[in-house]
């Protein structure tokens, strides 16, 4: 059962203000979410069990350098920069 | 009422690969902000992250070298939270499968320290605050870290004290780590709680964070202590909380936490398949691992008749040990060796820095050359000692210092000579030794030590003058 108290902690890991009145309507919201989610545990299955879909294991890579983007190119998605850093404004 | 101290230990090593855990850009550290970035370690949607085979390989190894149990199954998990350090707002940890479990590390007073596991996990990047702002450098974002973690099982600082250094010098020794607290190569948080003497049940802990250094973490861990037992004195409560220690003011204080709840929702990587170890390739690496310090150093101490606080020295540093290892090659006297490096190479390898690279001009070979003329009795300690100082100094062999005339030491007949000439010459030396004066025989033993050029033999120069002098 999702609890007002639940989509208040959700809001507050989320970073997201949540007002007072849309509470109840999320509330709802969120247990017909998890509703749906949940029909999945009704669908048959063979009863083994199984780690991934490709049943892959010990996919790894080698320990060698490869050259790293310029800077330029890492940057360029930033909201914010200065000085060859992401810029993370204190709104506080 | 007396406390006693309880603490716990989370310590985080950043392993020497050469690449980050999940990208093959450089691990290097330092370099000009966001250079060592790809896609996947800034968390780009689409991106799929790729396990290095050599952390496994290492996290395997520093699990072995703390007598851990490795496990067959493991897996990795991502913890959310969100904060700028972290690209994907989640990092790519171990949660319920780590890779190690059940070790310890042994303390000089018997005491185990038990470690609960140790899993591998992903480095934050780095962030500036500056101007009221943050800047971000993912530099350091994805480099690989083992988390090793302990039980509650320090009872003192001294033990917390020893089971760094100890760590320390395992994962050096080993080659997974530098572990530069400085650098920030190795981190530790420590959990620390107090309780009434004679009480099993633990007390309410608090984590502090932020110490780069032994000595700082013995300090924050001694304040901490006292604070705690101040508040319960005081009749209030200790309120768990994490607190960043401040070297400056040699005080904690409470940190403002990177999530309200604590609520990090664990779940698995679906990017990152099993990782699955069978007992082959364990033992497989296990023969691969050098001899531990500890088990060195008691073999220095049995086999090469060295006193414990020398052999502790030598094992302190890897590249030392294998210098010592080396230029004690065919001899029969590893304890001389043992002297010249921590009598004389040592002073002018002061830092510790120094100590690591262990970067000196007279080579293990070149220095087996001296002893080994020294053993044959071709030279004299004290020759030998001022031999190796040209040596140090120059880089050259010391054959470059060491002439004819220098070799085979003084005959016993010239030996008589130059002690009954030293005592002629210093007749008021000799009354002094007469009267007491023990110290006034340095003088002969200095003028005869001059007359030979070198050459003779303290001890026996000593023993002769005693002689003569009846």
């Amino acid at each position: 059962m999702v609890t007002r108290e639940d989509i208040e902690n959700i809001a507050i890991l989320s970073k997201l203000f949540v007002a007072e009145d849309e509470l109840d309507d999320l509330t709802k919201q969120m247990q017909e979410i998890v509703e749906f989610a949940d029909a999945i545990n009704n669908a048959p299955d063979s009863g083994e069990e199984f780690d991934n879909i490709n049943n892959l294991s010990n996919v790894f890579r080698e320990d060698e350098v490869v050259e790293s983007l310029p800077s330029e190119e890492i940057l360029k998605n930033a909201p914010e920069q200065a000085e060859d850093h992401f810029l993370v404004r204190n709104h506080a | 009422m007396k406390y006693e101290l309880v603490a716990g230990f989370e310590t985080h090593v950043e392993l020497s690969t050469k690449t980050k855990i999940f990208c093959s850009c450089t691990t290097a550290f330092g370099g000009e902000p966001n250079t060592h970035c790809c896609p996947v370690c800034i968390g780009l949607p689409g991106t799929l992250p790729k396990l290095n085979r050599q952390v496994v390989k290492y996290a395997i190894m520093a699990g072995l070298a703390t007598n851990c149990e490795i496990a067959e199954v493991a897996k990795m998990d991502r913890k959310n939270y969100c904060y700028p350090d972290l690209p994907k707002a989640y990092q790519i940890s171990e949660y319920d499968k780590p890779l190690c479990e059940h070790g310890y590390i042994q303390l000089s007073n018997g005491r185990k320290i038990r470690i609960l596991r140790i899993h591998i996990e992903e480095d934050a990047g780095k962030l500036v605050h500056a101007h009221g702002d943050t800047y971000v450098d993912y530099n350091r974002g994805g480099v690989p870290l083992i988390e090793i973690v302990t039980e509650p099982d320090f009872r003192s600082v001294d033990e917390a004290r020893e089971y760094v250094e100890k760590l320390q010098l395992i994962m050096r020794c080993i080659g997974v780590s530098d572990c530069r607290m400085q650098e920030g190569s190795m981190r530790c948080d420590v959990n620390i709680s107090v309780r009434p003497e004679g009480s099993d049940k633990l007390g309410t802990r608090t984590e502090i964070k932020n110490m780069n250094s032994i000595n700082n973490i013995a300090k924050a861990m001694e304040y901490e202590y006292e604070r705690q037992v101040d508040v319960i004195e005081n009749g209030g409560k200790v309120i768990q909380e994490t607190l960043r220690y401040d070297d400056a003011s040699n005080t904690t204080s409470s940190m403002r936490g990177k999530e309200d709840a604590n609520d990090y929702r664990y779940f698995r990587d679906p990017d990152l398949v099993t990782i699955l170890t069978s007992r082959e390739e364990v033992e497989e690496i296990r023969k691969t691992l050098p001899e531990l310090p500890e088990v060195k150093k008691e073999r220095y101490v049995e086999e090469y008749d060295i006193p414990e606080k020398d052999a502790s020295l030598l094992t302190k540093y890897r590249k030392v040990s294998e210098y010592f290892d080396e230029a004690i090659e065919g001899l029969k006297t590893p304890k001389t060796v043992s002297n010249f490096i921590i009598g004389s190479i040592f002073r002018r390898v002061e830092t510790e820095k120094d100590k690591e690279s262990f970067d000196v001009a007279v080579s293990p070979k070149q220095l087996n050359e001296l002893v080994k003329m020294l053993e044959d009795k071709k030279i004299q300690n004290n020759l030998a000692k001022k031999t190796l100082e040209k040596m140090l100094d120059t880089g050259k062999p010391c054959t470059e210092f060491i002439d004819e005339s220098d070799l085979g030491g003084v005959d016993d007949n010239a030996l008589a000579q130059m002690c009954q000439s030293a005592i002629d010459s210093n007749p008021a030396a000799v009354a002094d030794y007469k009267g007491g004066k023990e110290k006034a025989l340095m003088a002969l033993l200095g003028n005869v030590m001059k007359q030979s050029r070198g050459k003779a033999d303290a001890q026996a120069v000593r023993a002769k003058l005693i002689e003569l002098i009846g």
